[in-house]
């Protein structure tokens, strides 16, 4: 049983990781927390959703769409919310306030428009498992830890090896001596929401086929942000680690001691990170942690 | 001259009308009044409503076949709108202004438990309808309201009939449990499940807990499936249970799984799809027993083919309960009709015979059981 669980802990973690990822991103730009992140996956979800089975679209377009479209709403927030606070210089504690106020604000909008009820995903696969020496691994899973590998890969490749990846981490270490340099700052800030916000629309999307679809879906963003922290805010790697680990320590603490206490063990654990070790396993900074 | 011309006007008119309500009431002796609370305005009208047409179209049927005790029956409905304030204003109304004997209603614990303690205090007698806590007939402290009956059966119950037909019908010796340590409701149902199970000889091999909201229940279910248990104890509500039942067909978990009425939706078949198959639930007897039928047709012709919800079943019920005891008492006095409505030791319904346990109120009475097969909801029997 204990190969079970861990596979069943890795599935859970690995949609864990595509969110922290994006929590780093913009954590190691910006210096705050992004609240409104698992929203944004939330809306990925929704759109994924109608996509599929409203418009009948089949599902790689379904899922390019949905993508697109959390990463669109990304930037766009970021546009409306936050651009005005950084370039007033306001403290950082504003920006996180204004993202709780667009996680409210998404969440009500859905609520409002869609309803609260829960949605289901049309079945594109049957509920399928292979079986391997006893261990039974879903489909689904083995489809969603591909795909969040494949796009964390894909973000190593973007951030270590390309133009973009480099201006990033110029802005991300100095903004101003960055922009003093020739970067345009807020054209890549644009594009670090848009990445942000495509992560979390594909975790969405994932979310959505595993379980279900409600209006509160971003709400499992809070075990992501967890994970980033003890991961070292603002470190990629650090975020796809701690998000494997909780992943896994849920789901052990479930099986064999309480899923009553599950919630009461990750927690804790975030203290314990705050408390003895603030830059997590990764971090490098210990400022303004938030 | 003018005012006091009015004045005098006023009073004439006045005492006209007093004489005309004073008629009313000499009139109103020929007739029995019950009334009906339930949800008639708002997110939960679609049950209220059918609950009160069912008691209409059941009254009209009564007063054909010549009323009760000679007289004929006048239904009067209001709107509690499923809130406890709500419902216990049109409680006192019903019993102080419209003098009605008893009142039907509602299908909510949080109303019933708020109008119980009024329903002793006016002396009416109150029939709950699917409402399923404990506290409906009894208070805090175990002592009876007097006046509150029900029709339906309580939590507890869905549990015992659960455990029996999975030691009798399904030939279960193990069970598995994942109950939701936040509801009342659900570990209510797997301790008495799990009490009955045992005493029939049964073991729980694998008793494992969650919590509504959390959407991968796989780390437990892992647990059950190393048990391997015959059956599995499932009593979450439906959306939940979609959840649950697709990721144990995932980990290779074939048992069949049991739940109580929180299963009861339409949206569970098209959430889970095949992993339900061939499991089963408890509910409320409904319409999907044959012996609705002629009631069925009846009330689509007379309500332009809507399709009757299991309350339109409660308020037929509960009108030919309270036939059945006024006939028993001989009159048409609440009092009388109390105290037969607690002696009831058989009365026929179309949701089955029932008797009453004169100490807490509750009936006796058989649970539906349904099951899934082919994708759709099918009827496999009352049980008690």
């Amino acid at each position: 049983m204990i190969w079970q669980q861990l596979v069943n802990g890795i599935s859970v973690g690995s949609i864990y990781a595509l969110m922290a990822t994006g929590y780093a991103l913009i954590y190691s730009l910006l210096g705050f927390s992004n609240w409104a992140h698992g929203d944004i996956g939330m809306i990925g979800a929704y759109i994924g959703f109608f996509s599929l089975a409203t418009f009948n679209l089949p599902v790689w377009l379904a899922l390019i769409v949905a993508v697109a479209g959390a990463g669109l709403v990304s930037v766009i927030s970021e546009r409306l919310a936050y651009r005005r606070i950084r370039n007033n210089n306001s403290p950082t504690m504003f920006l996180m306030i204004a993202a709780m106020g667009v996680s409210i604000t998404l969440q009500n909008f859905v609520l409002v428009t869609v309803g609260s009820k829960f949605k289901t995903y049309p079945q594109i696969l049957p509920v399928k498992a292979i079986s391997v020496g006893g261990i039974y691994i879903g489909m689904l899973d083995l489809i969603s830890f591909s795909v969040s590998l494949l796009v964390i890969l894909f973000l190593y490749f973007l951030i270590e090896r390309t133009k973009f990846g480099l201006a990033v981490k110029a802005a991300a270490s100095d903004m101003q001596v960055a922009s003093l340099l020739g970067i345009n700052v807020d054209k890549y800030i644009g594009l670090v929401f848009l990445l942000a916000g495509s992560l979390a629309g594909v975790s969405g999307v994932l979310l959505g086929m595993k379980y279900t679809v409600y209006p509160q879906l971003g709400n499992f963003a809070l075990k992501a942000f967890i994970a980033s922290v003890f991961g070292g805010l603002g470190s990629v790697p650090g975020a796809i680690v701690g998000a494997l680990f909780i992943g896994i320590m849920e789901v052990f603490v479930a099986g064999y001691v309480s899923a009553g206490l599950r919630d009461l063990f990750t927690f804790t654990l975030l203290i314990a990170v705050l408390v003895i070790r603030p830059t997590g396993l990764f971090g490098k900074d210990i400022q303004d942690k938030a | 001259m003018r005012k006091s011309k009015l004045v005098s006007l006023m009073l004439v008119i006045i005492i006209l009308a007093m004489s005309l309500t004073a008629c009313g009431k000499k009139a109103s002796d020929d007739v029995i009044k019950i009334g009906y609370v339930g949800a008639l305005s708002g997110e939960t009208a679609v049950w209220g409503q059918a609950g009160l047409n069912g008691m209409l179209l059941t009254a009209k049927e009564i007063n054909e076949a010549g009323g009760i005790l000679g007289k004929q029956v006048e239904v009067v409905g209001l709107d509690g709108r499923g809130d406890p304030t709500d419902s216990v204003n049109a409680f006192r109304r019903l019993a102080t202004e419209e003098n009605v004997i008893a009142v039907i209603g509602t299908n909510f614990s949080s109303c019933n438990i708020a109008m119980a303690p009024i329903a002793d205090q006016l002396e009416v007698p109150l029939i709950a309808t699917a409402a399923s806590n404990p506290k409906v007939t009894v208070d805090e402290d175990g002592n009876l309201h007097p006046y509150s009956f029900r029709i339906g059966f309580i939590d507890p119950f869905q549990g015992q009939v659960l455990a029996n037909l999975a030691s009798a019908e399904l030939d279960a010796k193990t069970a598995g449990i994942i109950y939701d340590i936040g509801s009342d409701y659900s570990t209510g149902l797997s301790q008495y499940f799990e009490e009955q199970f045992v005493a029939n000889g049964g073991e729980v091999v694998a008793k494992v807990e969650g919590h509504s909201g959390d959407n991968d229940f796989r780390s437990q279910l892992s647990v059950i499936a190393e048990a391997n248990p015959d059956v599995i104890l499932v009593p979450w509500i439906y959306k939940d249970v979609a959840l649950i039942a697709n990721q144990a067909r995932e980990l290779g978990i074939t048992a069949p799984l049991l739940g109580g009425d929180g299963w009861d939706s339409p949206e569970l078949l098209s959430m889970a799809g095949e992993a339900i198959e061939g499991s089963f639930y408890t509910s409320q007897p409904s319409f999907a027993n044959p012996v609705t039928k002629p009631y069925a047709d009846a009330y689509m012709a007379e309500y332009n083919n809507l399709v009757p919800e299991t309350e339109a079943l409660f308020g037929h019920d509960g009108l030919y309960w309270i036939k059945d005891a006024l006939e028993r008492a001989g009159e048409a006095t609440k009092p009388a009709l109390r105290e037969a409505l607690e002696n009831t030791t058989q009365f026929d319904g179309l949701m089955g015979s029932m008797s009453v346990d004169p100490k807490t109120h509750n009936p006796a009475k058989p649970a539906s059981v349904y099951t899934f097969v082919d994708g759709e909801r099918l009827w496999f029997g009352d049980y008690k």
